[in-house]
């Protein structure tokens, strides 16, 4: 329950965001990080709907590598 | 793995420890890592990992669920709540709803949330009728509840909070006299919000290592080696292994808004008991949305093994880290995630349910590596 997905802001309106990660797109609060400024490009670590925390894009990019694994590892055994 | 993973193990390798280690973590998310990349079986068996608690689904008080199905049967509302609490059991008598999904069955309007974001859009769309939203999680999940209050929720949603803390839970262990790990991984995305700084007490007051790790195999295993290190070294302070998103004092304006909306009181814990200052309860000014003050108690003091862990269910010893998973007799056998009886094969952050996930099935697999 404690995990926070990566995810690339879209678009950003008020203490509100458009983000995506993967082709998934959601809205996500800004609300915990309105004293940062958070623009269109910038990516956010997102849990239950809320951006906690600014991240670079690299790290983005190491995150979705890691989760993809878990994820193919989990079918893989689900299969077995 | 990649090369980063890969060059921590051959650190890691290269230890010569005084003595086989115990390292206990106290997140689902480390855990998941742990079991689904195999870090088990890569490591030296002299180093020994151990899941403890670390699955807020898995502690949440067996009476606020029993009292979140009762408040959806006979006081008119839409419960909301984050779908893995839809499962969890409770020891409900015969012929009740033993979860939120049976009641959910039997006609109750029971609804799976992602965010308190979709609870105050469903208050919003019905606001003639009260909405109450079972807030449980850890500080990570604790405080976009907080936040959600803290920007203005509407009058007909309610709290049903039964978020808690995850430091006391870990300071109650090491104070328990009977302490059955050697170092801490500290949870990665609490530290997010709350900052590293809450596990100091770790190095300070019981002089055990300890280092904040994230989520990939890379920051576990450093995490890993960074303890082992100062376990050898003998001299333990507290690393932080995962910098990307754990920053000096964590998200300040997310902790402010915690303290803004929660007072902290002892907390309950499933099958544990009662915590101190591990529990939130809602200040003054947000008491307007208590779902305990808006509906009459439904608790019935009478009601068999009320709080317990299901009759036969080992999750108790199994969130405290006293035991392996498949340690559990019904482990595998009566209990599984098609079928669970227990709250930790229910969470996807349970232990039963992660190294059910990883492939464990039955037998003293952990067991064997630790004695080895």
């Amino acid at each position: 329950m404690c995990l926070a997905i990566p995810m690339q802001v879209d678009s950003v309106d008020g203490f509100e965001a458009r983000c995506s990660a993967k082709g998934i797109e959601r809205t996500v609060s800004l609300f915990m990080l309105q004293k940062e400024a958070v623009a269109p490009g910038d990516h956010v670590l997102v849990h239950v709907g809320y951006a906690i925390q600014k991240i670079t894009p690299a790290e983005a990019q190491s995150t979705w590598e890691l989760l993809d694994e878990a994820l193919a590892q989990e079918a893989l055994v689900a299969q077995a | 793995m990649s090369g980063s993973a890969q060059h921590w193990l051959e650190a890691l390798r290269g230890l010569t420890l005084p003595r086989p280690i115990k390292i206990l973590n106290v997140c689902g998310g480390h855990e998941r890592s742990i079991a689904l990349a195999g870090v088990r079986s890569i490591l030296p068996r002299n180093i020994e990992l151990i899941p403890g608690p670390g699955c807020p689904v898995c502690i949440c008080p067996e009476e606020d669920i029993y009292e979140a199905i009762q408040m959806a049967r006979f006081d008119g509302v839409t419960l909301v709540a984050y779908g893995d609490m839809l499962r969890v059991p409770v020891n409900a008598p015969r012929r009740e709803p033993r979860s939120l999904e049976q009641a959910r069955a039997a006609g109750c309007d029971i609804r799976a949330v992602a965010s308190p974001k979709e609870a105050v859009a469903i208050a919003r769309a019905q606001p003639g009728k009260p909405v109450v939203f079972l807030a449980a999680g850890f500080e990570t999940t604790s405080a976009p509840a907080a936040a959600m209050l803290a920007e203005g929720a509407p009058d007909n949603l309610f709290v049903l909070l039964s978020g808690r803390r995850t430091w006391p839970i870990v300071a109650q262990l090491l104070a328990s006299g009977d302490v059955g790990f050697d170092a801490l991984v500290a949870p990665g995305h609490v530290a997010t919000i709350m900052g590293p700084e809450e596990w100091q007490f770790v190095v300070d007051k019981h002089q055990m290592p300890a280092a904040v790790a994230g989520f990939s195999t890379d920051s576990l295993l450093a995490a890993i080696y960074s303890v082992a290190r100062q376990f050898i070294a003998g001299r333990p302070f507290l690393d932080n292994c995962y910098t990307m998103a754990v920053k000096p004092g964590g998200n300040a304006l997310a902790r402010a808004m915690i303290e803004r909306v929660f007072d902290i009181e002892a907390g309950n814990w499933r099958g544990i008991g009662m915590v101190p200052d591990s529990g939130y309860a809602l200040r003054p000014e947000f008491q307007a949305h208590d779902a305990r003050r808006r509906f009459p108690a439904h608790g019935d003091a009478a009601r068999k093994r009320a709080g317990e862990m299901p009759p036969g269910c080992d999750c108790a010893k199994v969130v405290l880290g006293r035991i392996y998973p498949n340690e559990c007799r019904l482990f595998g056998a009566a209990c599984t995630p098609r079928h669970p009886i227990g709250p930790c094969m229910v969470s996807d952050e349970g232990a039963c349910r992660i190294w059910w996930a990883s492939g464990v099935r039955e037998g003293p697999l952990a067991r064997q590596h630790a004695s080895a």
